[in-house]
């Protein structure tokens, strides 16, 4: 390392020797409150919102029929299950087993 | 009013106990989170949210060390979380950039100037917040704690819930580091 670079080196390392400590900006406490209160009322004017009776009545039609689309979908799909169930029983019982291409191409004499 | 007496108060959610607070402790946590994060209005913004999370979450506050320890680590706390916001934000700018037309490279020079940083020192300092920047987590918060808010070993010890050894080895790794960084920006910009 050059000594030019060591010393430069030395010099930043001891620029912040007796740093004073920073402060924020005068109404520090003004600044804080306003926001405080400006976020409390954010989340009042959400619960304003969602109180409505409208917008209370429509948010629980959604879930009710949110619901009602999960339940439905996963009874025809547990029907379907059952169906493909029963159709590999009966294939099974009866050895209606499809040949494949390879059974095709290498009959036995 | 003594602190005891002011958290009490606090936790019944006195306005003018809450006001005591943020006057008494305002320049510690805003010179802290202003050595974090290199950036006034950044350092500002989440001094208010400190003192918010002291207002909402005070009745959590078992006492057990002492307030300005629980403050200290709020404040460091929120600081990291938004420098790796403010990164992952960077990183998707850059992504952006790969396909966008702005791929110019960015030169980052500079650009924090301290305010308690004498005027002789000024280039100097901000050469050395810069190389600051780029120290692991652990490193900044140590060497932050004791060279801009001239801490002991023990009360930094104390705010990271590690050994005074241990604070000693981070604090003689970041100036390690910081040194190797500084060599490569001078060498760089020498050339």
């Amino acid at each position: 390392m050059s000594e030019k670079i060591f010393k430069k080196i030395e010099d930043a390392m001891q620029s912040i020797d007796g740093i004073k400590k920073a402060s924020p900006a005068p109404y520090f406490f003004t600044r804080l409150e306003a926001r405080m209160q400006n976020e409390k009322n954010w989340w009042i004017k959400i619960t304003e919102f969602l109180a409505k009776p409208s917008i209370a009545f429509a948010s629980i039609c959604l879930i009710v029929m949110i619901n009602a689309i999960v339940i439905f979908s996963s009874s025809k799909a547990k029907n379907t299950a059952s169906t493909q169930n029963n159709e590999l029983a009966s294939i099974d019982e009866y050895s209606q087993v499809s040949a494949t291409l390879f059974e095709y191409e290498n009959v036995k004499p | 009013m003594n602190e005891r007496e002011l958290i009490s108060l606090l936790k019944k959610k006195d306005r003018e106990a809450f006001k005591i607070i943020v006057e008494t402790w305002q320049g510690m946590v805003y010179n802290t989170a202003l050595g974090i994060l290199q950036s006034e209005e950044d350092a500002e913004d989440i001094s208010q949210e400190v003192f918010m999370q002291v207002y909402e979450s005070i009745s959590s506050f078992k006492e057990e060390s002492k307030f300005s320890t629980w403050l200290y680590r709020i404040t460091i706390s929120k600081a990291m979380d938004h420098i790796r916001k403010k990164k992952r934000k960077k990183r998707f700018a850059f992504i952006q950039s790969l396909y966008g037309k702005d791929n110019e490279v960015k030169i980052d020079p500079p650009d924090f100037f301290h305010p308690g940083v004498n005027l002789e020192n000024k280039e100097n300092a901000a050469i050395l917040f810069k190389a600051i920047e780029k120290l692991s987590e652990n490193q900044k918060t140590a060497f932050v704690l004791s060279r801009i808010e001239g801490l002991s070993y023990n009360d930094i010890g104390e705010i990271m819930a590690i050994s005074d050894s241990a604070v000693d080895a981070l604090l003689q790794r970041a100036k390690k580091n910081l040194q190797t960084n500084l060599k490569s920006y001078y060498q760089l910009h020498e050339a």
